[in-house]
């Protein structure tokens, strides 16, 4: 993990121990500009987005108890918050989100595959830098762009069976940096 | 043991956020019985946020952080919602939906082994809950859209495979199928639809619609 986002991570650990708003400037002042510009990106209007970011950031603050650093990172967290309120205020829909304890049978999937996915992030990183510039154009639309692959597939004027190898592709790739057999 | 999973593209919406609401619900409901696609949808988030990460900053006013500030005081802390606890095998992230458990759902009857619940429409998209008698054959059908179906008790087989508890199927389009209830238990499906089903029986043919199917 690197060095700002271990901070970020303990960051948050004391806006959820201590309730320590020096902590929270800081998360605040590293996340919510970034919160703002995914919105942006995602179409929403300025002033929305700028009330939204500052809402994500709110949310943060009232569930950072419920943060686990073995599970995500400050920084993946975040994009959950930000990707959920979306949906709730632009898209005005809910979106079913499963809470972690709500887990019906025991699972038979093997204990290797549980992943520690927050120190996975370097390399997730870097292989996304390493990506062509065709797979990362696809890889940032299906976060970025609230559409299907098919509508993916038209604006871009390529077709949908390219628009699914390339994503296949991307995906293999940082998965395997992931260290994810999945 | 889970057999049939979400596909990739299905989860990469869901963990993207550009699922709609019922496909996001198959999703979640599956996951409820899958601990492999919760780490496959994990690991896209993970994605989701290296990439917000990544982003230029878009600069806030500059009162933004200060305006936070005074409203801390006033946000209470997230608190999660008790577990309903499944004693019937009900995923909690499907109860707002249903208005509580599984077993105690309204059905209604759609002919003697058949019943449904419907739960939402949005536009052309349908969710609902589907019940069958040990047995049952819906009737061979084909699809206009995807026709999603998730296992919640029982199980089901068509020629595609057999289906139990957690498990997910996609039909799309002209692929016909005709699936029948597994014997012993009723089998309970949630079913999303993306358009209308085209039963090839002229008698359902006739009531389907009745039933907003």
């Amino acid at each position: 993990m690197t060095a700002g986002a271990r901070e970020m991570n303990a960051a948050l650990a004391r806006v959820a121990l201590d309730r320590d708003r020096a902590a929270f400037a800081a998360l605040f002042t590293h996340f919510a500009p970034r919160v703002k510009a995914y919105l942006l990106r995602l179409g929403a209007p300025s002033a929305l987005a700028e009330d939204l970011a500052q809402e994500a950031l709110l949310n943060l603050w009232r569930k950072a108890h419920l943060f686990d650093p073995a599970k995500a990172s400050a920084a993946t967290w975040l994009f959950t918050i930000a990707r959920n309120l979306r949906i709730d205020a632009i898209r005005r829909e809910k979106r079913p989100e499963l809470d972690p304890e709500d887990f019906l049978p025991p699972d038979t999937r093997d204990a290797d595959e549980r992943l520690a996915l927050a120190d996975d992030e370097d390399c997730l990183r870097a292989a996304l830098k390493d990506l062509p510039a065709d797979q990362i154009q696809v890889v940032e639309l299906a976060f970025f762009a609230d559409k299907p692959h098919s509508q993916i597939a038209q604006e871009l004027g390529i077709p949908l069976g390219t628009v699914k190898s390339r994503l296949r592709l991307a995906m293999g790739r940082l998965k395997r940096a992931m260290g994810g057999a999945a | 043991m889970i057999r049939h999973h979400p596909s990739e593209e299905l989860l990469l919406a869901y963990a993207g956020g550009a699922a709609d609401e019922a496909s996001s619900l198959i999703v979640a409901v599956h996951m409820a019985y899958c601990e492999t696609c919760r780490i496959r949808s994990a690991q896209l988030e993970a994605i989701g946020g290296t990439l917000l990460q990544d982003l230029a900053p878009a600069p806030l006013a500059s009162d933004a952080l200060e305006r936070t500030l005074s409203r801390l005081d006033q946000a209470a802390p997230f608190e999660r919602r008790p577990r309903a606890m499944a004693r019937d095998g009900t995923p909690d992230v499907l109860r707002p939906y249903i208005g509580g458990d599984l077993s105690t759902v309204r059905w209604r009857r759609m002919g003697p082994e058949l019943a449904y619940v419907p739960l939402f429409r949005r536009g052309p998209v349908a969710a609902r809950l589907l019940r069958g008698a040990p047995g049952a054959q819906s009737g061979p059908h084909s699809h206009h859209g995807l026709e999603y179906t998730l296992v919640l008790q029982g199980g089901f087989r068509d020629v595609t495979g057999s289906y139990g508890p957690g498990d997910l199927q996609v039909m799309e389009g002209d692929m016909h199928h005709n699936p029948i209830a597994d014997p012993g238990e009723d089998c309970i499906n949630l079913a999303v639809t993306t358009g209308r089903l085209k039963f090839e029986r002229w008698a359902q043919k006739i009531v389907a619609p009745f039933f907003g199917f």
